[in-house]
């Protein structure tokens, strides 16, 4: 398998900020995926889940969060057809590269 | 995709913000690239079910500004580079993780390879995607 280094200059990360400030929110993400975008803003929110249908994906995601966001990032494997959470849980929603 | 964007409203409080971020199908850019320079070697082909599954998810906000669900806040689009050491990184990930999204056809794949070959020691290859960034506000309950 080929490698790619993908977006080195982080202008997803920049667009992202610019667009949305998690600081202290409660925030879905829908296609965390293995969590690359997920760290680079999780930090900052009050508590992030991850929602991705890809077992394996969530699993390298899991082994990958660091033990300072432990009580912070959550992981689901789901579809976002299905969102195991009560009505207006979510400050804010990022489909990422999922819609 | 209407279903998940009506859970999604389910789960935002009133006034939630929703992003959607994703790339777009637009015969990006192929370049090869060093410290020195940087030489553009043609374009990567939209593929029709790459096209397909833009408009389908276009449609899908569409359908959810039109149900009353999330009006559109603000949007723009920027570039995103995906990077290979090698041309030959390059090709392999385009067939075998875009297959069906992207093509690549033989004309700039020979000439990426020339050029990355050509180049100089430092020269690796990207492709320029357009990444879409959109904000939505929550509307109703």
């Amino acid at each position: 398998m080929a490698k790619a280094t993908k977006d080195p200059e982080q202008n997803e990360t920049r667009h992202l900020q610019k667009f949305v400030d998690v600081t202290g929110k409660r925030v879905l993400e829908i296609g965390c995926g293995e969590g690359r975008l997920t760290w680079r803003y999780a930090a900052a929110s009050l508590l992030t889940v991850g929602l991705d249908p890809k077992q394996d994906a969530l699993r390298v995601a899991s082994i990958d969060r660091s033990s300072d966001l432990t009580d912070k990032v959550h992981f689901v494997n789901t579809h976002a057809e299905t969102i195991p959470f009560h009505k207006e849980t979510f400050d804010i929603a990022i489909l990422a590269w999922s819609l | 995709m209407v279903h998940a964007l009506g859970e999604i409203h389910r789960v935002l409080v009133p006034d939630g913000i929703l992003i959607d971020l994703r790339p777009l199908c637009d015969n990006w850019r192929i370049e090869v690239f060093s410290a020195r320079e940087t030489r553009e070697t043609g374009h990567v082909t939209d593929l029709p079910l790459g096209l397909e599954d833009d408009e389908t998810a276009n449609q899908a906000m569409a359908n959810a500004e039109s149900n009353g669900w999330f009006a559109r806040e603000s949007e723009t689009f920027f570039p995103l580079h995906y990077v290979w050491d090698t041309a030959s990184d390059m090709e392999k990930w385009i067939d075998e993780e875009w297959t069906n999204f992207i093509g690549l056809d033989e004309e700039p794949r020979r000439a990426t390879r020339s050029a990355w070959a050509l180049g100089d020691a430092d020269s690796r290859v990207r492709v320029r995607a357009k990444m879409l960034i959109a904000r939505w506000r929550k509307m109703g309950f």
